[in-house]
């Protein structure tokens, strides 16, 4: 064993672990080309150890972040330690061989110093379209051999030498290689930077102190989320819910079990009691998905980047006092060749149940229920070249309330955080026009002492026929409210065409292949979040603020907060009724 | 000629005076004051009349005042700006609500958004109206209904709103609904601040665009009120002078163009620093300058190479976490100076900064209540600065606070001396700078070994060397007036205006159509260009002007700057700026693509005069190695060695042209130290720059 590295070299290694990761992600997503990569940064990138420890990763999209390890443990079935070469660069998307899910590939390269290997630099992105069933995402397919082309542990470079077979096989199975090939050659040289970085990082301070004060390091990031854990009463929690069917079986409700096992300063996730895998791709791989959810659950819960003063070194040891698990042939841990593509939604709730499981225990970090859903949307179509168009598009939803503040309105909740693309770019480039993006105003927020986030709406428009595949879910399972508040709303999706109303339909949260006509628009109405406290607690010049705001009406005020307004001759319109309210609080309490 | 600079920080206001005397000699004075918060331009008048008694010269003679303000980024941080009314396109309420949807923190839960909770325009005041434009040409799909717009604009009225913008979507590509509305507007709200999305910034963008309108209306009515304020209280003290206000671009520009345009003071403070940094690298020899102006609570840090000031990518120019696209220099700043707070976490972890004790309580030695220990107690600690030399000896303080800080708060809890926990918390503030440099830098394509580092503000040059060794700078200058280098800057700059249009266009495929459209653009904004340096009274001969496309490859979604030959864009000479894309991304990302189509999105002119600069007098000529009259006295400095090593102090005002100083050594002057450490020579240049070296 090394000896301990001082406190002030460690803080100087961390800092230099933190800036190469960010480093990385940022050639990563600034010479990226789908806008899925360079506008939404779905993508990770980080630095690891030969034993697949995440010594440092970039703060992207937290799916990506906490995967890569995963990807590592699945290359070394094809890759031995010893087969890997100064030079080499390995793709990597297998979802039964740790990848996140098949359109997450991975770029890997090696990083030797004074000719022995020492780690590994890596990143991962999701890519637009890899030449699965339908293009860009897929959901009610048969089986994994449907998501297109698996890359398993294959060396895209040997030893500095592209494979050009491989390089031309990929080309050849996207239905946009400008796009596709681009993104790879941007994972390529933000792998290279980090490959470089670290050699130069060992050359400055040793490889001994380097690697010992990753190890400290981790260490260091281990014990600050078992403090949190251990403050936490043992026992099992226990939260359930359900997702709204499988993409191909309407009406058949899945559901979600989670059961968190608190003992000591450890915890276990176990997800016995949710559904068996389904029959299309909405499955989870559970490698390289379903740990990763319950890793981020614990960080976001305990070690709160907003509330913590000290920022936490982002490496492997956060992982390890967390433990998972769920039966092999069960959404979370599915059966190959079963398809595991869609897998987002479920994900996003396992998160959002471990924090309801957790929210009497620790009222002050938790949240009421989020959205904890995605609306991930493939456009797609063919232009009169011939050419393929796909555009993907995350649409965002809204936060649960907190014991302290409001949830977030139109937001990326939970596992994902990518940003949304600019309109006017996509209208001066894609066959498709936004007509409506702003607050959904069909539904108020889940009233509470705090209210729950508003949902979204978004509308867009095809100018030419085309395609579109939707992958969401909460139609049915409302978030909830939480020690008094109430429960927000479900999300829905509309599908409208501006030439002829009487065109206009509703559709299932998820759907593949949709064809569309010229003058089509497709809706997505998010779900809201749930309320945090009674309504009646809530400060009535809040109230009021959201009704001038139009979040809420005056009848929902009254209603629902219990607060009475006079009508005001200032542009405005309202003010607080302190006494009528009083009374009319007290009204509702008796109720 | 005279010529005064204004530069106000949180603490004090800086003054720098010129006065040219017959015969092309220059004198320079400087001086400090308070700065006056509520309203900063009381302390800059005062400042400027004080100036004016020790330099002997009367208010009326001066004939520039160059002033860089902090008054419009206070306001942004602070959120104490106008009451903000928008008219938007229906259907498109909350573009500013929603911002790119992504959180601020990716792994919290309790986190804030503080564009939801303090937006630049309430939900009440955002009032979508019927108008449609449609890409790729701007054709009005929907016209703009003008009742709606009318009922807006009476009930913002109504409200008695300071301030209004009109942002329409794909308004850069047509800017005839926002006009429109524009007018309505003014018509029921004569006396209102009022601008569109596409006078602002007239690129493609919506949430970008409108919310740098926004801004640019949230601090429009206080920043021209304070502006004309500070013109009324010169002219009653007397100064007649043409004020010029710095700009976040380098530039400078009057009032009247700040005032109605404020977004682009928004660096106004900081652009001083580094125009004050290009200037003393020029007067000693420096081409490549990396400078980090170090203050009490942060450091900022630029870029000069070959000269020129580097331009940040407009996709990065953020103010308070809100996107600002206007053109600013790459200035990067962090949270680490002389007040930053060293600590040990809960976890053990040995930490210093971002949190800083700030000018109040300040360093636990200044012994205004202060008991944690700061970057500065830990110089103490060392005798790297000495206690009876704080501001010329003007700030009384006590070394054995930082000797008790220290020791309480690091060297105990560790089980470190105290000086070793004192070398430590230099070690951890220098590496967090070190970091930031080289994302500056390094990660940008600058190879920090051809580059000087340049360290100011106070405690710059106490870090700049142990800096240096870090990135692997090739030497250090220590200016003359480490303290005022960002007022110095004021006297420095050139008039500097830019104009953007948004063209999309793949310049390989670009046919005649194409490229008259491009040069009809160019012709316009040189000819906007052109008018608003006449109407600076500037003559035609000394206007500069720039032309640059702002490309990416077709599908990137990140541009950068390329510029363009003067003439008309031809198929013949479209190369050049195809082949200036390829080399800005080579250095930037390491990479350049030439089988690719190349999109310009915006074209820019860059439109320029310079103005007279600042010269500082020659030193008189010396020569000697350690000159016995600099000498002031020799005290224990403790050095990365940990060994308390006699070192002598030099009075930075006694040494001359060509006199060096051996390390160890520290070179004192009114508000700064200059370290040189065992093994660095130092030679003081011609203008008393220093530059320091390994001997």
């Amino acid at each position: 064993m090394s000896k301990t590295v001082d406190p002030i070299t460690l803080q100087v290694v961390a800092g230099a672990l933190h800036a190469i990761a960010e480093q990385m992600g940022n050639v990563l997503y600034r010479m990226s080309y789908s806008s899925i990569i360079r506008e939404s940064q779905d993508l990770g990138a980080g630095l690891f150890d030969k034993d697949f420890n995440t010594l440092c990763e970039s703060d992207s999209t937290p799916m990506h972040i906490g995967s890569l390890p995963g990807y590592l443990r699945g290359i070394e079935k094809t890759i031995p330690l010893d087969a890997w070469k100064p030079g080499d660069c390995v793709i990597h998307n297998h979802p039964y061989y740790g990848a996140s899910h098949s359109p997450d590939i991975a770029i890997v390269m090696p990083v030797f110093y004074e000719g022995e290997l020492v780690g590994f630099a890596g990143n991962t992105a999701h890519h637009v379209d890899i030449g699965a069933a339908t293009p860009g995402l897929i959901i009610d397919v048969p089986d994994m051999y449907a998501e297109g082309m698996l890359l398993n542990g294959l060396k895209l470079y040997n030893e500095g030498v592209r494979n050009e077979s491989l390089w031309r096989y990929i080309r050849d199975n996207t239905r946009v290689p400008s796009l596709v090939m681009g993104d790879l050659e941007a994972q390529i040289a933000s792998a290279e930077l980090g490959v470089r970085r670290f050699q130069e990082l060992l050359a400055t301070y040793t490889k001994e102190t380097v690697i010992q004060s990753c190890h400290q390091l981790m260490d260091y990031s281990e014990s600050m989320l078992r403090r949190a854990i251990s403050e936490i009463p043992d026992g099992d929690y226990t939260a359930e819910g359900f997702l709204d069917d499988d993409g191909r079986n309407r009406g058949v409700t899945l559901p979600i079990k989670v059961t968190v096992k608190v003992r000591g300063d450890g915890v276990e996730v176990d997800l016995t009691g949710s559904s068996p895998q389904v029959p299309t791709a909405f499955n989870v791989p559970f490698e390289g998905s379903t740990k990763v959810a319950c890793y981020f659950a614990f960080r976001a819960l305990l070690l709160d980047t907003y509330t913590l003063a000290d920022p936490i070194p982002a490496n492997e040891g956060s992982f390890r006092p967390v433990k998972v698990t769920a039966p092999l042939g069960s959404i979370f841990n599915p059966i190959a060749p079963a398809a595991a593509e869609a897998r987002f939604c479920q994900i996003q709730r396992v998160v959002d149940l471990i924090i309801k499981a957790l929210a009497p225990v620790v009222p002050d970090k938790a949240t009421a229920g989020n959205s904890a859903t995605l609306s991930f949307a493939a456009y797609s179509g063919v232009r009169s070249s011939g050419d393929y168009w796909v555009f993907l598009e995350v649409n965002e939803a809204a936060m649960g309330a907190r014991s302290t503040s409001d949830g977030p309105d139109t937001i990326e909740e939970l596992m994902r955080n990518t940003r949304n693309n600019p309109l006017e770019d996509l209208g001066m480039h894609l066959p498709l026009i936004c007509d409506r993006y702003e607050i959904r105003d069909d539904v108020f927020p889940g009233a509470g002492k705090f209210r729950g986030g508003a949902g979204v709406v978004k509308s867009q428009r095809f100018l030419s026929p085309g395609f579109v595949t939707h992958e969401s879910d909460r139609h049915e399972d409302a978030p909830w409210g939480v020690f008094g508040g109430h429960p927000g709303m479900v999300g829905k999706m509309e599908v409208d065409n501006i030439f002829d109303p009487s065109k206009k339909r509703s559709a299932y949260a998820k759907f593949s292949g949709l064809r569309v006509d010229e003058g089509d628009v497709v809706s997505y109405f998010s779900p809201s979040g749930g309320g945090y406290g009674s309504p009646l607690e809530r400060d009535p010049a809040k109230v009021l603020d959201d009704v001038l705001d139009d979040f809420i009406s005056v009848e929902h005020a009254f209603e629902v907060y219990g607060v009475v307004f006079d009508d005001v001759d200032d542009g405005y319109g309202y003010a607080v009724n302190a006494a009528k309210t009083q009374t009319r609080r007290a009204e509702l309490a008796r109720a | 000629m005279i010529r005064v600079g204004v530069d106000v920080g949180g603490t004090f206001t800086d003054i720098v005076l010129e006065r040219s005397l017959p015969g092309g000699d220059q004198q320079v004075f400087v001086h400090k004051v308070s700065s006056t918060p509520a309203d900063q331009s009381e302390g800059v008048v005062r400042g400027i009349v004080e100036i004016c008694g020790h330099a002997d010269v009367k208010p009326a003679d001066i004939d520039f005042v160059f002033h860089g303000t902090t008054v419009a980024t206070n306001m942004v941080i602070e959120r104490n700006g106008a009451e903000v009314g928008m008219i938007t396109t229906k259907g498109f309420r909350d573009i500013m609500h929603m911002g790119r949807h992504k959180r601020p923190h990716n792994f919290s839960l309790q986190f804030d958004v503080p564009w939801q909770s303090k937006p630049l325009v309430k939900r009440r005041n955002r009032i979508a109206v019927t108008e449609r434009l449609m890409p790729p040409t701007g054709n009005i799909e929907v016209p703009l209904n003008l009742d709606e717009v009318k009922h807006a604009a009476d009930l913002f009225a109504k409200r008695k709103l300071d301030a209004v913008v009109i942002s329409f979507l794909f308004s850069f590509l047509n800017d005839v609904h926002e006009q429109k509305a524009k007018e309505i507007v003014k018509a029921a709200m004569p006396n209102a601040f009022v601008c569109t999305s596409s006078e602002v910034v007239n690129v493609m963008r919506e949430y970008e665009r409108f919310s740098s309108c926004a801004m640019n209306a949230y601090i429009g009515p206080k920043t021209s009120t304070y502006l004309n304020n500070l013109e009324g209280r010169l002219r009653h003290a007397g100064v007649k002078a043409s004020v010029r206000i710095m700009q976040s671009n380098g530039g400078i520009s009057t009032i009247d163009n700040s005032s109605k345009l404020p977004i682009g003071l928004l660096l106004s403070g900081p652009a001083g620093g580094v125009m004050g940094g290009r200037w003393t690298g020029e007067n000693s020899g420096k081409q490549n300058v990396i400078t980090i102006d170090i203050g009490g609570t942060s450091a900022d840090i630029s870029v000069i190479e070959k000269g020129e000031l580097r331009v940040k990518n407009p996709r990065d120019t953020e103010v308070a976490g809100l996107p600002v696209l206007v053109p600013m220099i790459d200035i990067d700043a962090i949270g680490a100076g002389g007040g930053s707070i060293a600590y040990i976490d809960a976890g053990g972890a040995f930490r210093v900064g971002p949190r800083s004790a700030g000018a109040v309580p300040g360093p636990a030695c200044y012994g205004k209540g202060g008991t944690e220990p700061t970057v500065t107690d830990a110089q103490v600690v060392l005798g790297r600065l000495d206690i009876d030399q704080f501001l010329g000896g003007d700030l009384k303080i006590e070394g054995s606070l930082s000797h008790t800080a220290v020791d309480t708060h690091i060297a105990k809890k560790l089980g470190l001396s105290v000086t070793d926990a004192a070398i430590g918390i230099l070690k951890i503030i220098n590496n967090n700078m070190a970091l930031a440099i080289n994302s500056n830098s390094v990660a940008k394509g600058v190879d920090p070994r051809n580059f000087t580092l340049m360290g100011f503000g106070g405690a710059g040059p106490l870090h700049a060397v142990a800096l240096a060794e870090m990135i692997h700078a090739k030497d250090v200058i220590s200016p003359a007036h480490p303290g005022i280098t960002a007022a110095m800057g004021l006297l420095v700059t050139e008039l500097r205006y830019e104009f953007t249009r948004s063209v999309l266009t793949v310049l390989n495929t670009a046919g005649e159509a194409e490229f008259a459209s491009i040069n009809a653009s160019f012709d316009k904004l040189l000819s906007e260009a052109r008018a608003q340096l006449d109407a600076d009274s500037i003559p035609a001969v000394e206007q500069v002007f720039t032309k640059i496309a702002e490309c990416r490859y077709v599908g990137q979604g990140f541009e950068l700057r390329a510029e363009l030959p003067a003439e008309a864009l031809t198929k013949g000479n479209v190369d050049v700026a195809i082949r200036n894309f390829f080399n800005a991304h080579k250095q930037v990302y390491g990479h350049a693509f030439e089988d690719q189509m190349v999109e310009v999105v915006t074209l820019r002119v860059v439109a320029t005069a310079n103005v007279e600069t600042l010269k500082l007098p020659k030193l008189e000529k010396g020569g000697q190695k350690n000159p016995e009259a600099a000498k002031l006295y020799v005290r224990d400095t403790v050095f990365d060695d940990g060994k308390p090593t006699p070192t002598t102090r030099f009075a930075r005002g006694k040494l001359k042209d060509g006199d060096t100083v051996s390390g160890p050594a520290l070179i004192v002057q009114h508000n700064s130290t200059t370290l040189v450490p065992p093994g660095y020579l130092a030679t003081v240049l011609t203008y008393g720059d220093i530059h320091v070296a390994r001997s």
